[in-house]
């Protein structure tokens, strides 16, 4: 059952990830994106990870995407790519080059190809949300605050990047 | 339970396809969003292996990638924003003033 | 007052900060010199006063050393920065502020309305403070500084008017030429450090009771020790003294580095005064007093020195009868006393040296302000050739001037002759006949050119009458006879049977008073006779012939000596020989060669060649800068492909 979720969940992902890749429209890229998002949530969730597919579906799914969409439509850049390419010459190069990538990729996949998940009970109680928010909270504190700072010196970034008439002020 | 390597061959196959993106794309809005499925897949493989090593600081540390994520779009779509207010575009190709 | 000898520097170093920071106007600045100056000099009276009756007993010999900080300390090297008092110092001390304090007191006269005054006080109090510091030392570093310190004060001063030509050339060449001396100090220094571990002079005992050992005191440890260059052998004492002596003949003006001293009158005549007199070419000869158990370690050095201090006293004696320069006819004989003290060290007569330099101090500095005065009063004339019959006009001048001439030439009682006479009595005494004739002659030669002078500038007519001749104001003539009092007195210091000055000096030079017997006396007698009157044959020559003298024309004694006088002009061509044998092949193509090769191509070449090569390679590697992200994507992932890939391989 594990199996048939988990390659029919691989293969939307993947399907995703490459419609996202290959649609002229930037907007149609957004939403087979989020599917690809949607699926990895799922395999989060097979991964025994619930908190990170809560996570992923909120921030990703929800926050990010949103804001691609909306950064889209407000720039009218559905159709950037209409013009000649400038830099053609490089598309064979890139397709070579990743696959390239892929081949070893795959090659260290291969090398590990036993690798079998350990099944103790204690996996069962694995990716608690109560005990990723206990880690959080004590070893990960000084790290979790910075992400707070980090977050708070975007917004800044932001608001500062796009303030209007700078020169005047 | 399906074996942790076809999570991470899984993984490889959505990087790759991120830096694919990345180079055969002009939309500087899809190349952001090449940026995060890249990292959507570094995410994977990360829970993947946490779940191998039954160590839950995989996850905390996903946790950490998606908030920082998030901030990067966000200054980066507003720098995208603050370019295409200059340069009435979002082709990487034309932000090229930088040019030796 | 023993804790208090640091302000004997430091008053000079204030004035000149003074000077330099704060004050604007002349006069103050002239007040505030002299004033310094003069402080010092009280305190350095103080000081030797409570030395005379009330010696340091527990240090042997006696002296202050007063460590005011611990300056370099890296490793085994330890130089704490220490003021010395001892005898020798102390009459150092005394003759370089007194004489100084003087010398800044006309310098307020003799500068007056300079378009430099603040500056020039400035320079002349850090020119003391040098001094101050060279001579107070207790060690050679420190003692170094000073000696740097009065070589750049000297640059700074005889180019002080820097308008003219000669005055910065003579500047460039005095400090050029000290550097040949200075770097062999250095060496020297790093020699004697190599040796004893240490540059003290004597023992020190530091704040925290860590003695430095002094290595005058144990000069005997390199005694026989031996170095070899390729072929030869040398005492390690030799080396070092060697040294010391090339450092000495820089800084005291000895043959073959005296050609600086004569140019060097180009500065203001009351640095001159300064130059010649108080400070600078005095340090050579208190440097061989001071490292004289060094010296004495080498017989080989020690006849160097006495030849060359008694050529030098020849070799410039000559040159001084042959100019016309009322100043260079000082300078030379300047060079020739020297010649005789350090003469006198080489003959390890130390104490006849510094006795000498004592008195000379005195009596130099007075003949050098009169010279400044005679100038002042005849509106900037020099050569002798133009004046004439000056004592009219100015009596005092003429008077100090006498004196000072007197004292110069070694006729009794004046300070010169006691002086003078006792290194010319070593020189009889010691057995060595060339160099007692090479200095009796020099001594001849000097009172003759001495009675040249005088009667060249004070006796006969006005021979040039654009200049309306006057005497020179108070405050310039009140230090002339303050010196003049001293240059009768000064003698005093030392009379063959009261021996003050050696009885004074013998804990630090270790050398008893020579007895006075009736050789010397017949020897006194004979010299101070010959003196006065080969003096007076100057003098009787020269007003009898001075009709034929007009500015332009030859000596009168040119047609005896033809060519031999234009060589004494010159001072045996020793300068030609410079130019000939350095300056032209060597420098002259040495510049050229860096000017016209090595400049455009050497150094040119390689700075644009550095840009060149750059400029090359960006133009190369621009192609990779096209602007466009997405082709340094394709690199970027190219470079994890290869890496990933290398790391799989391995």
């Amino acid at each position: 059952m594990e199996f048939v979720i988990f390659f029919i969940t691989a293969a939307i992902a993947l399907i995703g990830a490459i419609a996202m890749l290959v649609s002229r429209n930037a907007v149609h890229s957004a939403l087979f994106l989020l599917l690809n998002f949607s699926a990895i949530a799922i395999l989060f969730l097979l991964l025994r990870a619930p908190f990170l597919f809560a996570v992923q579906l909120i921030v990703y799914a929800g926050a990010i995407m949103v804001l691609f969409l909306f950064v889209v439509m407000l720039l009218g850049a559905e159709r950037a790519e209409d013009e000649k390419d400038k830099v053609a010459w490089q598309r064979p190069l890139a397709i070579g080059l990743g696959a390239a990538l892929l081949v070893e990729a795959i090659f260290v996949g291969f090398n590990q190809l036993a690798m079998e998940p350990p099944t103790t009970p204690e996996v069962e109680s694995f990716g608690a949300p109560a005990r990723i928010g206990e880690s959080l909270f004590t070893t990960y504190l000084l790290p979790f605050q910075i992400t707070g700072i980090i977050l708070l010196v975007a917004i800044i970034g932001v608001v500062v990047l796009n303030q209007r008439n700078r020169a005047k002020a | 339970m399906v074996p942790t390597s076809y999570y991470v061959l899984l993984s490889a196959a959505l990087f790759t396809i991120g830096a694919m993106g990345m180079l055969v794309r002009r939309n500087a809005i899809v190349l952001f969003m090449s940026v995060e499925l890249m990292l959507n897949a570094a995410n994977l493989a990360l829970v993947a292996f946490a779940r191998q090593q039954v160590n839950p600081d995989g996850q905390v540390l996903v946790f950490f990638v998606i908030t920082v994520a998030a901030a990067e779009v966000a200054v980066g779509l507003a720098l995208l924003v603050a370019i295409f207010r200059s340069k009435r575009t979002t082709d990487v190709d034309e932000v090229s003033t930088l040019r030796g | 007052m023993f804790n208090f000898i640091w302000l004997i520097p430091l008053l000079p170093l204030v004035g000149f900060a003074l000077n330099v920071f704060v004050i604007r106007r002349e006069r103050e600045a002239g007040y505030v010199a002299t004033g310094a100056v003069a402080l010092s000099f009280l305190v350095a009276l103080a000081t030797f006063i409570q030395f005379a009756f009330s010696p340091p007993a527990e240090a042997k010999p006696p002296r202050v050393d007063l460590v005011l900080w611990n300056w370099i300390s890296v490793g085994e090297f330890n130089v704490p920065f220490g003021l010395l008092f001892d005898p020798l110092s102390g009459v150092m001390v005394l003759l370089v502020t007194g004489v100084g304090a003087l010398i800044h007191l006309y310098s307020i006269g003799y500068m007056h309305g300079d378009s430099r005054v603040v500056r020039y006080f400035a320079y002349l109090n850090l020119f003391v403070a040098m001094m101050l510091f060279l001579v107070m030392s207790d060690n050679m570093l420190l003692l170094f500084l000073g000696w740097e310190g009065v070589g750049l004060c000297s640059f700074l001063l005889i180019g002080h008017w820097f308008e003219r030509r000669t005055a910065t050339s003579a500047a460039a060449k005095a400090f050029v030429v000290n550097r040949i001396g200075d770097a062999a100090f250095l060496v020297a220094m790093m020699a004697i450090f190599a040796h004893f571990g240490t540059l003290s002079f004597y023992d020190i005992e530091l704040a925290d009771g860590a003695v430095i050992e002094g290595f005058l005191e144990r000069a005997d440890e390199i005694s026989g020790l031996i170095f070899s260059i390729p072929g030869q052998n040398f005492l390690v004492s030799t080396g070092i003294a060697f040294l010391l002596l090339i450092g000495v003949t820089g800084k005291s003006a000895q043959l073959p580095l005296f050609v600086w001293l004569p140019d060097a009158m180009a500065g203001p005549t009351p640095v001159s005064a300064l130059i010649h007199a108080a400070t600078m070419v005095t340090a050579g000869v208190y440097l061989m007093a001071r490292t004289h158990p060094i010296f004495e370690l080498s017989a080989a050095t020690q006849g160097w020195v006495t030849w060359i201090g008694a050529l030098t006293a020849l070799i410039a004696a000559t040159a001084a009868v042959a100019q016309w320069d009322i100043k260079r006819v000082l300078a030379y004989s300047t060079v020739s006393q020297l010649g005789f003290m350090v003469a006198a060290a080489g003959m390890g007569a130390y104490v006849a040296a510094i006795f000498h330099l004592l008195t000379h101090g005195v009596f130099k500095a007075l003949l050098f302000l009169g010279s400044g005065s005679v100038i002042h009063g005849t509106h900037d004339t020099q050569d002798m050739r133009k004046m004439g019959g000056l004592r009219e006009h100015m009596p005092t001048t003429f008077i100090t001037y006498l004196v000072g001439a007197g004292a110069l030439a070694g006729i009794f009682p004046l300070a010169g002759f006691w002086s003078k006479d006792e290194i010319i009595a070593h020189a009889w005494s010691g057995q060595n006949f060339s160099i007692f004739l090479l200095l009796f002659v020099s001594s001849l030669l000097t009172a003759f050119y001495m009675g040249r002078q005088i009667a060249l500038t004070f006796f006969g007519q006005q021979r040039d009458h654009s200049y309306h001749a006057h005497e020179s104001g108070q405050v310039m003539t009140m230090p002339l006879m303050i010196l003049a009092v001293g240059a009768v007195l000064a003698g005093a210091m030392n009379l063959p049977m009261l021996h003050w000055l050696s009885t004074w000096l013998e804990p630090t030079l270790h050398e008893h008073a020579a007895e006075f017997g009736v050789t010397q006396l017949i020897l006194a007698v004979v010299t101070t006779l010959l003196a006065a009157g080969s003096g007076y044959l100057g003098w009787r020559y020269y007003v009898a012939n001075s009709a034929k003298i007009k500015p332009g024309a030859k000596d009168p004694l040119y047609r005896y000596s033809g060519d031999i006088w234009e060589a004494l002009e010159e001072a045996w061509y020793i300068d030609r020989a410079y130019e000939k044998l350095t300056v032209v092949p060597g420098f002259r193509a040495l510049a050229r060669f860096m000017a016209g090769v090595f400049d455009p191509q050497g150094i040119d070449g390689l700075v644009r060649g550095v840009g060149y090569a750059f400029s090359q390679a960006a133009s190369a590697l621009r192609v990779f800068q096209s602007g466009f992200v997405r082709t340094y994507a394709l690199l970027f992932l190219a470079g994890v492909v290869m890496v990933v890939g290398y790391l799989l391989i391995i």
